[in-house]
């Protein structure tokens, strides 16, 4: 019996093996590349991907939604869809990076639903977000919606869902529900929206460092760390390492 | 040597190349179903077209089967399909009977993952549609060897 086709066959399984726990690997600890494989080389050159946020782009929704110190040396501003998920994905390395740097960056969630149909709850789900945050609760809110995407992006019973949301971080209903569909949340994602769309934003999540965007494949806890750390000495000297600096 | 066994012995050497377009289309298909499964598994997302939503189809809850990723059945499959295509290249006949079983079943259940993409998520993948594309080539390479095959016995039966 010829042999050959089987060990060929061996040695095929030894290399798909083998070479997927080394990818598993990598990609959980190394940064693999700096090209900005979000915006594939169709959609650049149909449209350009944003690189740096233009000085004349509208301002978005004003105060945003903000986490640590607005003079914080360091801006981060993630571009994000609640039925995106790649932001569900991106999010736990958001909520890491922002306890790791506290008030020493300024990190900004702009609502940026996609208008597709699989995501036919992302602008109602902003608008949720955004009638918390008018109680404050805002993070909690899009914890709750990124943490759990998988319970209500298909369900019908979606609203129902997000009530139990509301009700869990301990939102004023009757306000919150009111607050959902009044103008003041429209206004602010739509502010959002606009300030996107300037940008020229065509995927999400889309995430800006002092107004330069960060690439996909770079949207993991190290890479960004490094970003971070480099904005920090870079601007204002500080140790990267979690302190602040001698001289200051 | 007959004006016929020209057209037969064609045959016969394009039906042996089938089953090695067979073992490297599944190998293609093999890497790409085994880049899902680990971007499952590091719940990592995959870099993503902006005329696609792969977070929305691989996030989906068709994109597992009782817990298991559905690209990790996809690796499975294609890499028995390399199997089976190997063997028949290096002579074994019965395996790529096997081999059309399997290709067909892979087709037909491409066929329905397209439909599911298209009707029940309303958003693509390009991973998954080059998933597609490799078990349709797959399929399409036995039905060729069927349809070869034939016009060869044809030819030596007249």
């Amino acid at each position: 019996m010829n042999k050959t086709p089987l060990l060929i066959i061996g040695i095929v399984l030894v290399i798909a093996v083998l070479g997927g726990a080394y990818y598993y690997n990598s990609s959980k600890t190394t940064p693999t590349s700096t090209a900005n494989s979000n915006t594939p080389s169709k959609a650049a050159s149909a449209k350009p991907s944003p690189v740096i946020i233009p000085a004349n782009a509208p301002a978005g929704a004003v105060p945003p939604e903000q986490m640590g110190s607005p003079t914080a040396k360091v801006t981060l501003e993630e571009f994000a869809d609640f039925q995106c998920g790649s932001c569900a994905a991106a999010h736990p390395t958001m909520n890491e990076i922002k306890a790791m740097y506290g008030s020493r960056i300024h990190f900004i969630y702009r609502n940026f639903p996609l208008k597709i149909p699989a995501h036919d709850k992302a602008y109602e789900a902003s608008l949720a977000a955004s009638a918390a945050g008018m109680q404050n609760k805002f993070w909690d809110m899009q914890n709750m919606l990124f943490s759990n995407q998988k319970a209500w992006t298909a369900d019908p019973t979606y609203k129902q869902i997000w009530k139990g949301y509301a009700q869990k971080i301990g939102l004023d209903m009757a306000k919150w529900e009111t607050d959902m569909i009044g103008m003041a949340a429209k206004g602010r994602v739509e502010a959002d929206i606009a300030r996107g769309t300037a940008i020229n934003i065509s995927s999400t999540p889309t995430l800006f460092i002092n107004g330069v965007a960060v690439p996909f494949t770079d949207m993991k806890v190290e890479p960004l760390k490094a970003l971070i750390d480099a904005e920090l000495q870079k601007s204002s000297g500080q140790n990267p390492s979690g302190g602040e600096s001698s001289n200051k | 040597m007959t004006s016929f066994d020209v057209p037969a012995n064609t045959a016969k050497k394009t039906i042996a190349k089938l089953p090695i377009a067979a073992a490297i289309v599944a190998l293609a298909g093999l890497t790409d179903a085994i880049y899902l499964t680990i971007h499952h598994y590091t719940a990592e997302a995959v870099p993503c077209g902006a005329d696609f939503d792969c977070g929305a189809v691989l996030s989906s809850p068709y994109a597992e089967i009782a817990g298991v990723p559905l690209a990790a059945f996809g690796a499975a499959a294609y890499f028995a399909a390399f199997s089976l295509a190997l063997l028949t290249a290096f002579g074994n006949v019965l395996t790529w009977k096997l081999y059309g079983v399997q290709a067909t079943l892979m087709a037909i259940f491409s066929g329905y993952l397209i439909y599911v993409q298209y009707s029940l998520i309303h958003a693509w993948c390009q991973y998954c549609l080059v998933s597609a594309a490799t078990s349709f080539t797959l399929f399409l390479l036995f039905v060729a060897s069927v349809f070869i095959s034939r016009k060869s016995w044809e030819g030596k039966s007249i």
